[in-house]
């Protein structure tokens, strides 16, 4: 263990249970985070975040009780059907010279959106890593929660939870999931129309076309540093690997869905057999939510699957800083955590490193296995390096986006 | 009687004539130029016509919009012709206003459930066919966007239909058209001929704004063009729209170029109809002057029946929406869902408290439409009046989202953003022009000679506008009420950047949740959303009838 967790886990502890022999640094962080508490109380947080699930605005419903009762805040969803909405948003306010009493107290945001808020100094921080909570975070098991897309997060957002690129399908058209990229291909050439992937530069898209990508290169390495100035080489496998597919896709590849959303529907109604999602939970959830057929079973590549972490994030003008920190702190702790991990509730894995939580906390996250969950789960391949996102776009948007 | 025929025109009311449009003018030309000035980035411009997906996009868009309103006109004029003056079209009449309530958004889902690879249609016939998955046919998203089109004409002939009733309805127009009707059949032509020959030539300069509405409206949605468009490539109004969003700056100028290229090309498209209507008008004298007497048309028994598949067409799209909000499971080829749950109408029930705000929201930005409308009318001097149609007409004209952008600037300078007072303001802009629109060939047509006999019996302007002119008026100002305030429910970018997502409507709701992609929900909120503007047009037609049963003039 570093050093820097274990101070970490003190300040924690301090946190927990000021009344403790203290180190005078923690006893510091207690007392700055005792008055970052007296000021938030009191505070209305307008929590920016895509509304697109009733189960996940009923769990922040669920927040909004929790934190008014243990902190005395007032937590407003503010319900976007485009995270995008809210950086265009904070970015009108700075030009217009708002730079406090903006509208927007906290996002949940990752990836462009961050890289975005982050590179035109949007975002309020570092304050991520003085949370309380922040020492249960997994950090060194769940890499991705301090690098987001290739981008250092430098505490200027906290991980909220884990996404890894899934897919899934009804168990009665897909008996045998294919595990690899060539099994895929297989599969498509017994099964034309049946597989298919949101259009480019569609979030699930382009992370197809990066999971192809890492699949069929002979070598990783080269895509994780920047993208050079001719990738024609370097791509090259990933489009003679769409040649190859798109003939044998939805439409012959002519016509490709607009989202995950629309590929799930079609999967439901038995237009599609195979679909996909970044969230490993996505079919178990369904199938609770009576939405999928317990038949549906979820699986990723065996030799591994992009992953990445989504966050909660404080915007330069917030009005409610202290509100939000408290509101994210309580996000992340080992309470809303499981919650938020439960299938029954919205099924978002966790950042919390659960084994080395105290027993009761680990308790809250024991669950018996749902029908619909990854049943052998696959090692998490980082995201390539963001530079590749647009070379990869732009190509693709060039050969099959007209 | 030697009273004078000439309205005064130097009463102080009259002489604040430009106070209603400079209420409504000033925000408009702000957010105008706010808007414009995104749109003139000369890096943006060059970044949008290199773009590969440009030109495949822009065609395909004027593709949509030309054919959807050249057959939404065509079906119109040829279902008035044969229609108009029989119990069927008094039928018809009445139902319009639901029609319109339907939103375009919903009218879109509810189609693409009854046409697409796995919809009802499919699986009436997948026992015949043996289909056991959905067969690989485009009969949504089709490459040319025949399903978008369809989709614009179901929702836009209603639309234009309610056009020329309302340009019809006035006494003095009716008593007119019923005398030249007369006339033309005296002389034996039948009562087609007459309409072809004589009446819409007549009536067709006043289609010619809405007409142009449904134009600007073919090619710049999007939420229809999301469900029943192609997507390679995809209308220009859907590029734009996915580059306004984005969140990288440069691409959002893209996209407000875009916007703009589509404003421009709605421009050129209306210029090119009118140069066509002055080219045709004179072949057009020299038919209706011609001494043949031609046949009654054998078309018209095909009228009723096509009436008849639009009505079902209506019906199945709602009945569909309904069924569909509880099929949590529904797979192809069943026809019942394996699969029922209420969970949808869970989620409505929970979001019932917008509804009010919504319906407030609504009537106070409606009210404000009409009364801004109606001080126009009453107060614009004649040239003004034509001189400031283009500014009227901007907020239905320029795509919306760049409209939005300029007034969410307008509303961050103003410290409006976030607040209900911008909320109505936003509202008011938008609802307003739509209340002129169908307010003015009702007030218009008001029969001068009750004014002046008012005002020979010596009563006051005033007295003459609240005891005589708005009671007669009374039905046409509640359906332009209905008409700015379903304007307002479906508002949803404004409501979101202006009232920066703190104020819900049960639009907002219905959309942010649609971005989820769960069809029972999306189903579940398209009801909603028709609920509230199906309420308001049911009230304008009872208080329509009410007048009518007072006056004794219903048929």
């Amino acid at each position: 263990m570093t050093p820097a967790l274990t101070r970490r886990r003190l300040i924690a502890a301090g946190a927990l249970a000021p009344w403790l022999p203290a180190v005078n640094a923690a006893s510091a962080a207690t007392s700055a985070w005792a008055d970052t508490l007296r000021a938030a109380r009191g505070q209305t947080v307008y929590f920016n975040a895509w509304a697109g699930s009733e189960r996940v605005n009923a769990y922040l419903q669920w927040v909004a009780g929790e934190v008014a009762t243990r902190h005395g805040i007032k937590l407003e969803h503010v319900k976007l059907g485009d995270t995008a909405e809210l950086v265009k948003r904070v970015r009108a306010e700075k030009q217009a010279g708002r730079s406090q009493d903006g509208s927007a107290d906290m996002g949940w945001i990752n990836g462009e959106n961050f890289l975005t808020l982050k590179r035109e100094g949007l975002l309020f921080g570092p304050f991520a890593e003085s949370l309380p909570n922040f020492a249960l975070v997994d950090v060194a098991g769940k890499p991705t929660t301090r690098i987001d897309f290739s981008e250092p997060v430098e505490g200027f957002e906290a991980a909220w939870g884990m996404a890894q690129f899934t897919f899934y399908g009804d168990g009665k058209r897909v008996p045998r999931p294919p595990k690899r990229l060539a099994e895929l291909l297989d599969f498509a050439k017994q099964n034309p129309g049946r597989f298919t992937y949101p259009k480019p530069p569609n979030f699930h898209g382009t992370t197809f076309l990066k999971q192809v990508l890492l699949e069929a290169a002979p070598e990783r390495q080269p895509f994780y540093t920047p993208a050079p100035a001719d990738p024609g080489e370097l791509l090259a496998p990933l489009w003679r690997t769409l040649e190859t597919l798109h003939p044998l896709l939805w439409r012959q590849g002519k016509q490709f869905p607009a989202s995950n959303a629309v590929m799930r529907q079609m999967l439901a109604d038995g237009e599609l057999f195979i679909t996909l999602t970044f969230n490993p939970n996505e079919a178990a959830n369904e199938i609770a939510a009576k939405r999928l057929p317990e038949s549906v079973v979820s699986w990723q590549h065996a030799g591994g699957t992009i992953g990445n972490t989504h966050f909660l994030a404080i915007p330069f003008n917030a009005r409610a800083k202290q509100g939000a920190q408290v509101v994210i702190d309580f996000l992340q702790s080992p309470l809303a955590q499981s919650r938020k991990a439960d299938i029954r509730h919205w099924g978002d894995p966790t950042v919390l490193a659960v084994d080395r939580l105290p027993a009761a906390d680990r308790a809250l996250f024991a669950q018996g296995s749902a029908p619909g969950t990854v049943a052998q789960a696959a090692p998490v391949l980082p995201e390539p390096h963001a530079s590749w996102v647009e070379v990869i776009e732009r190509e693709w948007a060039r050969r099959f986006g007209q | 009687m030697g009273a004078p025929i000439r309205p005064v025109t130097s009463t102080p009311a009259r002489r604040a004539w430009w106070l209603p449009a400079g209420l409504f003018a000033l925000p408009l030309l702000a957010a105008l130029a706010l808007a414009l000035g995104a749109a003139l980035d000369a890096a943006a411009w060059r970044r949008l016509l290199d773009d590969p997906a440009l030109w495949p996009a822009l065609s395909l868009g004027a593709w949509v919009g030309a054919a959807a309103t050249v057959v939404s006109l065509a079906l119109t004029l040829w279902i008035v012709t044969h229609l108009h003056g029989s119990r069927a079209w008094a039928r018809l009449e009445r139902w319009l206003g639901a029609l319109l309530a339907v939103p375009h958004a919903a009218f879109a889902v509810g189609l693409a459930l009854l046409l697409m690879p796995s919809g009802l249609l499919l699986r009436l016939f997948a026992p015949l066919a043996g289909w056991e998955s959905p067969p690989a046919l485009a009969t949504v998203q089709d490459p040319f966007g025949l399903a978008l089109i369809a989709g614009l004409v179901g929702k836009e002939v209603p639309f234009l239909l309610w056009n020329v009733a309302a340009q019809l309805r006035p006494v003095a127009q009716a008593t007119q058209l019923r005398q030249q009707l007369q006339a033309g059949q005296a002389m034996g032509y039948p009562a087609a001929s007459v309409w072809w020959r004589v009446l819409w030539p007549q009536l067709m300069p006043r289609l010619s704004l809405p007409l142009l509405a449904v134009w600007a409206y073919g090619v710049s949605v999007v939420d229809m063009a999301l469900v029943l468009g192609p997507t390679r490539p995809p209308t220009l109004a859907q590029l734009a729209w996915s580059w306004l969003l984005d969140a990288d700056a440069a691409v959002n100028a893209q996209g407000a170029a875009a916007s703009l290229l589509i404003a421009l090309l709605v421009a050129a498209g209306a210029l090119a109809a009118m140069l066509l209507a002055r080219v045709l008008r004179v072949p057009l004298r020299a038919r209706q002057l011609h001494g043949d007497r031609p046949a009654a048309s054998r078309t018209a028994a095909l009228v009723r029946p096509l009436l008849g598949a639009g009505a079902l067409v209506y019906v199945a799209v709602l009945a569909l929406l309904a069924f569909v909000s509880v099929a949590s499971v529904w797979s192809f080829p069943a026809l019942w869902p394996q699969r029922v749950s209420l969970e949808a109408w869970m989620a409505v029930r929970d979001s019932l408290p917008v509804l009010a705000d919504t319906a407030v929201l609504a009537l106070a930005a409606s009210l404000t439409g009409v009364v801004l409308a109606v001080a126009w009318m009453e107060t614009a001097p004649p040239a003004w009046d034509r001189r400031a149609a283009p500014l009227v007409f901007a907020p239905m004209l320029i795509p919306g989202v760049l409209l939005v952008a300029g007034l969410y600037q307008v509303a961050l300078r103003l410290r409006l953003d976030g607040s209900l007072a911008g909320l109505w303001l936003a509202h008011s802009l938008f609802s307003a022009p739509y209340a002129l629109v169908a307010l003015a060939p009702a007030y218009r047509g008001f029969d001068a000679r009750y004014e002046q006999t008012a005002r020979a019996l010596g009563r006051s302007r005033a007295a003459f506008l609240l005891r005589i002119k708005w009671p007669m008026l009374l039905p046409p100002l509640a359906a332009a009420t209905a008409v700015g305030f379903a304007v307002s429910v479906a508002q949803y970018l404004s409501t979101q950047f202006v009232g920066a997502g703190r104020h819900a409507t049960v639009t907002t709701e219905a959309l942010t949740l649609a971005s989820g992609g769960q069809r029972t929900l999306l189903a579940a909120f398209a009801l909603l959303q028709a609920l509230l503007p199906a309420m308001a047009f049911g009230a304008a037609w009872w208080i329509a009838r009410r007048q009518a049963r007072r006056l004794g003039t219903e048929g």
